[in-house]
């Protein structure tokens, strides 16, 4: 029997010729719009050799940057970490009244800009704000300082736990729980030994999310900030005064780091993915 | 432990899940609850196992209120109709839970607790798995390992729902034959859900028939078989043939032709004839017209695979079922378009709704 041209197309799908083409297309919108950006910021930032660009790192301004962006990180993390967790389960667990308002306060940062939400703690908290000259008498300073930055960060990266959970959390329902506590389990019990278990890796995705963005934001860290050197800077903010200033390879030094940052993370939660995917798998059924 | 239930109410929003239910459940006892889907029997056993709360009524336990006793202290082994199995534990852990998160007073040893889990185990016939996780099992296996999970923590009440739901037909009737001798093992009291009457009436000692958060009746297998309280219960143990006809002074008739009747007639006036096809009596057609106090009809179909024949009927333009031997099929030798004489052994009159 002469071979069929056709047998080689699987029987449902385009043509190799549009495959080919939509491949090739969404390769290429990727190189144009994030791998070369990425080249272009390592590049710019060894484009007068490694000794300038430890030179920008080492910088104490620049050193004070990374302090503070780890520091706001390590604070804002475990503080949405645990309210994210808190939040999704009382969404998905339970029936209460106002429960559509809570879900779309949570959604309320990715929806403001973050500018505004910058505002929002100087209006409260700036001198001139509601609560500034109080808070001036009793010597604390929020805006411009670093409770302002964490505030500030706090606030943007809200959504991202709770958001990564509640569909979780909802779909797996409440029949695990409801076991655990008729077997005898405390509601702590039932927490530690099964709720955590079954949603620890959309709680993972949700912090490295939360993470990145709590090292990235510009925003509202911005307004709150103050943009003092070696005080209330944070690295994104760094970049953009030593560009500002025209000193381009230090500030690409500084954003390589970020964007260093970035990258690890991704890798961490791919090596995670590939080293645990059959208990992913499993979590999923 | 027997279990007193007593004018318990739930609602849902607008939608009443029980509307006022009392019940008693003897100790040792293995009772069905039988209904159609949202006739509140799910409900019954959630607020028996204390994961929902009653609005009105009580539930107790050997005479004692359960009303402030939470759903981790009443010692119920539940049976969840998808399981519920711990997804991140082996089977192992599974079945050794409830005695690892038991009080550090109450909580046996490590080395009790392994021996304790392997019994049961052995007794789901499922010590070869152990170390497996769920998804690696089959349905049949899941349901063990939740049967054996929920009887790990010495339950005085085992309480299932739907348990056979999501079973393939041969596992279904295999789990519930083991099902009953366990049961009996154990000498524990047992409550189950199911909305197949199949189910309810070959492995339970009594069997609770629920309609929109009602009991409408309660009794032995052969009880509500043979005397249906109402025609929905009639209706729902089984396969029936629903023949209009009127009641006229006191005698029940169809096509004019008087029915015998078990039972109350009921009102005067147009009624409903309820027959079990295997009440239905066939035979055959003699030449010279259809003796006195006798239906004819003509075979539209007959399925014989199986023990038991099914003839498919049209009694004067309405479909009849009937359900005979297949020696009785033959005899009888009938097939599709052939005429036969129709009587019934036992029937029951309901008023025909408005």
């Amino acid at each position: 029997m002469p071979a069929d041209p056709h047998s080689r197309r699987p029987a449902v799908g385009e043509g190799p010729l549009t495959r080919v083409a939509l491949i090739g297309l969404a390769i290429l919108f990727l190189a144009a719009f994030l791998a070369l950006p990425l080249a272009a910021v390592f590049s710019q930032a060894l484009a007068k050799g490694v000794g300038a660009f430890m030179k920008g790192l080492t910088d104490p301004d620049a050193l004070q940057a990374v302090k503070l962006t780890l520091t706001v990180a390590l604070i804002a993390v475990p503080l949405n970490l645990v309210f994210g967790v808190a939040a999704s389960w009382a969404i998905a667990k339970f029936q209460f009244q106002g429960k559509s308002l809570l879900l779309a306060l949570i959604d309320l940062p990715f929806s403001v800009s973050p500018v505004i939400s910058g505002l929002v703690y100087v209006l409260l908290f700036g001198l001139h704000g509601s609560l500034g000259p109080w808070l001036r008498d009793q010597g604390v300073q929020i805006i411009f300082a670093v409770p302002g930055v964490v505030l500030a960060t706090v606030f943007v990266t809200f959504p991202f736990v709770a958001r990564e959970l509640i569909p979780l959390m909802q779909e797996q329902g409440v029949e695990d729980e409801e076991a655990a506590i008729v077997l005898g389990a405390s509601g702590w019990q039932t927490f530690r030994l099964v709720t955590l278990p079954n949603i620890r890796w959309g709680l993972l995705y949700g912090v490295l999310l939360c993470n990145a963005r709590a090292m990235g934001e510009f925003g509202a860290v911005s307004v709150v900030s103050g943009h003092i050197r070696g005080k209330t800077n944070t690295m994104p903010l760094h970049v953009e005064i030593l560009y500002n200033e025209y000193n381009f390879v230090a500030a690409f030094a500084v954003a390589s780091l970020l964007a260093l940052l970035a990258l690890v993370t991704l890798a961490a939660k791919a090596a995670l993915e590939w080293r645990f995917a059959d208990q992913i798998a499993a979590a999923k059924r | 432990m027997a279990i007193e239930i007593r004018n318990v109410e739930k609602t849902f929003g607008a939608f009443t899940a029980l509307g006022g239910v009392s019940l008693d459940v003897r100790s040792g006892e293995l009772l069905a609850l039988l209904g159609p889907s949202g006739s509140g029997k799910t409900t019954l056993l959630r607020i028996i196992a204390g994961l929902d709360h009653a609005d009105a009524g009580e539930v107790s336990f050997d005479g004692q209120d359960t009303r402030d006793r939470a759903a981790r202290d009443r010692q119920v082994g539940f049976v969840f109709q998808h399981y519920a199995l711990f997804r991140h534990m082996t089977v192992f852990d599974n079945v050794a839970f409830g005695l690892r998160v038991k009080r550090k007073a109450e909580r046996p040893a490590e080395m009790d607790i392994r021996r304790r889990v392997d019994q049961l185990l052995t007794m789901v016939q499922l010590s070869h798995l152990a170390t497996r996780y769920p998804s690696q099992l089959s349905g049949g296996q899941r349901q063990r390992v939740a049967l054996a999970r929920a009887l790990a923590i010495e339950p005085k009440v085992l309480l299932l729902d739907e348990p056979f739901g999501a079973l393939d037909a041969k596992v279904r009737k295999d789990l519930r034959k083991w099902l009953r001798h366990l049961h009996d093992d154990m000498n524990i009291t047992s409550i189950f859900v199911t909305h197949d009457q199949e189910e309810a009436l070959e492995l339970a000692d009594r069997v609770v028939v629920m309609n929109h958060g009602q009991i409408i009746q309660v009794g032995t297998p052969t009880e509500v078989y043979d005397t249906p309280a109402d025609s929905f219960v009639f209706d729902f143990l089984g396969g029936v043939n629903r023949l209009n006809g009127v009641v006229d002074r006191g005698v029940a008739r169809l096509d004019g032709h008087p029915v015998r009747v078990d039972g109350e007639v009921g009102a005067e006036g147009p009624a409903l004839i309820y027959v079990r096809p295997h009440q239905v009596e066939l035979g055959v057609a003699p030449a010279d017209g259809v003796p006195e106090g006798k239906w004819s009809a003509r075979v539209s179909m007959v399925h014989a695979a199986g023990p038991v024949a099914r003839v498919e009927l049209d009694l004067a333009g309405r479909a009849l079922e009937a359900q005979l031997s297949r020696d009785r099929l033959s005899d009888l030798a009938l097939e599709v378009g052939s005429w036969c004489t129709v009587d019934f052994r036992h029937a029951r009159v309901f008023p025909a709704k408005a």
